[in-house]
């Protein structure tokens, strides 16, 4: 009998950890969202962050980009050239770009980047009592320092991801066109006449900003919850990053499976 | 003073209990009463639950039975909204400062004149220059909180948390790792500010000399309860055991200064035989 209660105390617990957290995540996403006004009040704050979480990960995020773009291109080259339809290099960089890796990779690099410092900046601020002093000075901390850094990420992500995108063609573009010698009309008008604005393009700007909620939410929301100690900032940092990984991708199934029939 | 007999009180606790999630309490069945305008100092050894009284003021946590009136509200079952606005009549004063790291002194002494009031930051400026002033820190406006020394550091934190004038300040352990200088300092800024700005003040600490220096009332921390409380002079005199060994500072064998065994480590001890 004791077997069966320590098997069945084994699935409840976690189950029940994921239901706390479920109701405690969306509890702070209403709170963050009825603090939208106050952050409307003080742009600057918001500004601030994405400069912090948005402009310092450019880097990162073109360079990552221009690789993967230069990666897809050799491969796609490689592929296409067996079948003799090497002037599609261009149409499946953007196509492969827009559609799928600009949005995913942009919010794991993102989650990595940003988000592992969001979570680990609010941990510590709980850590050493300043979210405390703020709500003792009548400040909610939700409204203070969560809603800006959320808003700001939010902001910052689609924009990222088409900085990723831009750089992916262009890095394929080196590959195909300037290393491989691919004709550079046949490269940009297959890329042309094979994008839809909205069934490419649009969606992967939905795809991203879906992620952005995601990931901001996530970090946010962790920081806030660490234990105030290193151990447990150390711990919500991994937490942001790993929970964001996995959501990320089962999202971007879920997303695919309704947008692209 | 005869505090029984104040009927004016800013604070006022009712059998107060409450424990850290099943731990044993660490407030046990608590009454108090902070009466207007005086500083009291609620002393005791590390862990006999001063800060956490000092949470349950603020409204920080909330008790597991007893009630808490501040200001005549009732903070137990207050709204959040409600705690929000009585929070504004009251400054805390943490025990490293929690000073805000990516503001500079400015905007930390700043902070909360910006949120809660509709001051121009013509006004602001001045304000906080005063309150800088008063501390002895004019012109540290651009240092960042990383740029300062420990007692400066305390000193920028009581300019934010008597920025709004509150009327009821809670001191978190003030001279906690500070030279005797600036202890000095920090007790005479608390005393003068009390008095000037017609304040209560609840200084929690276990510094004999500067409590028995500015402090009107005392009451004595031991195991959650109140062991003794008078006035400084009745304290020096108190009779109780406790208190003697805690003033002249000295070892005593009947005083058990280990944490009260718990459930856990008998079953821990009955698990490893």
């Amino acid at each position: 009998m004791n077997k069966v209660y320590t098997f069945i105390s084994a699935i409840g617990k976690p189950f029940a950890n994921f239901i706390i957290h479920l109701g405690a995540i969306i509890n702070v996403f209403i709170s963050i969202l009825y603090s939208f006004v106050y952050v409307f009040k003080n742009p600057y704050l918001v500004i601030k962050e994405i400069y912090y979480c948005g402009v310092k990960s450019l880097i990162i995020i073109s360079c990552s980009g221009f690789f993967v773009g230069m990666v897809l291109a050799l491969q796609g080259y490689n592929t296409l050239s067996k079948f003799g339809s090497v002037s599609m290099v261009g149409s499946l960089v953007a196509i492969s770009l827009l559609r799928e890796l600009g949005p995913v990779l942009t919010a794991i690099l993102f989650a990595a980047r940003a988000g592992s410092g969001i979570t680990a900046e609010i941990g510590l601020m709980k850590a050493t009592e300043q979210l405390e002093a703020m709500n003792v000075m009548a400040v909610s901390p939700i409204k203070r320092v969560l809603a800006p850094k959320f808003l700001g990420g939010v902001i910052s992500t689609p924009l990222l991801c088409g900085t990723f995108n831009v750089s992916g063609i262009y890095g394929g573009y080196v590959v195909a066109v300037i290393i491989l010698k691919l004709d550079e009309g046949s490269f940009w008008s297959q890329m042309i006449s094979n994008i839809d604005f909205h069934y490419d393009v649009l969606n992967g700007i939905i795809k991203s900003i879906v992620f952005a909620i995601v990931i901001n939410l996530i970090s946010v929301y962790q920081g806030y919850i660490s234990k105030p100690t290193p151990e447990g900032v150390s711990n919500a940092t991994t937490q942001t990053v790993v929970n964001s990984a996995i959501i990320i991708f089962a999202l971007d199934y879920i997303l695919t499976a309704l947008m692209f029939k | 003073m005869n505090i029984s007999n104040n009927s004016n009180y800013v604070v006022n606790l009712e059998s107060v209990t409450f424990s850290y999630r099943d731990k044993a309490p660490i407030i046990n069945n608590i009454t108090l009463k902070i009466p207007r305008k005086k500083v009291i100092a609620i002393m005791g050894g590390s862990g006999s639950g001063k800060t956490t009284l000092l949470k349950l003021i603020s409204g920080q946590i909330k008790p597991l039975s007893g009630s808490i009136k501040v200001f005549d509200e009732d903070i137990v079952n207050q709204s959040n909204k409600g705690l929000l606005e009585l929070r504004k009549k009251l400054g805390l004063l943490f025990q490293f400062g929690a000073l805000f790291t990516d503001m500079n002194v400015y905007d930390n002494v700043a902070f909360n004149l910006r949120e809660n009031t509709n001051l121009p930051e013509s006004i602001i400026r001045k304000v906080v220059a005063m309150k800088l002033n008063a501390v002895g820190l004019f012109g540290t406006q651009n240092l960042m909180p990383n740029d300062l020394s420990g007692g400066m550091a305390r000193r920028v934190a009581l300019a934010r948390a008597t920025v709004l004038d509150p009327e009821l300040m809670l001191y978190d352990e003030p001279f906690t790792g500070l030279d005797p200088i600036s202890l000095n300092v920090i007790a005479r800024l608390i005393k003068e500010l009390n008095e000037f700005l017609n304040q209560t003040s609840i200084l929690v600490t276990h510094d004999i000399n500067s409590s028995f220096k500015i402090a009107d009332y005392i009451y004595f921390l031991g195991n959650g309860k109140i062991v003794a409380e008078g006035s400084p002079q009745e304290i020096k005199n108190s009779e109780n055991e406790f208190v003697k060994k805690f003033i002249l500072g000295g070892i005593d064998d009947s005083y058990k200064y280990e944490y009260q065994s718990i459930s856990e480590y008998h079953s821990y001890l009955s698990r490893t035989k």
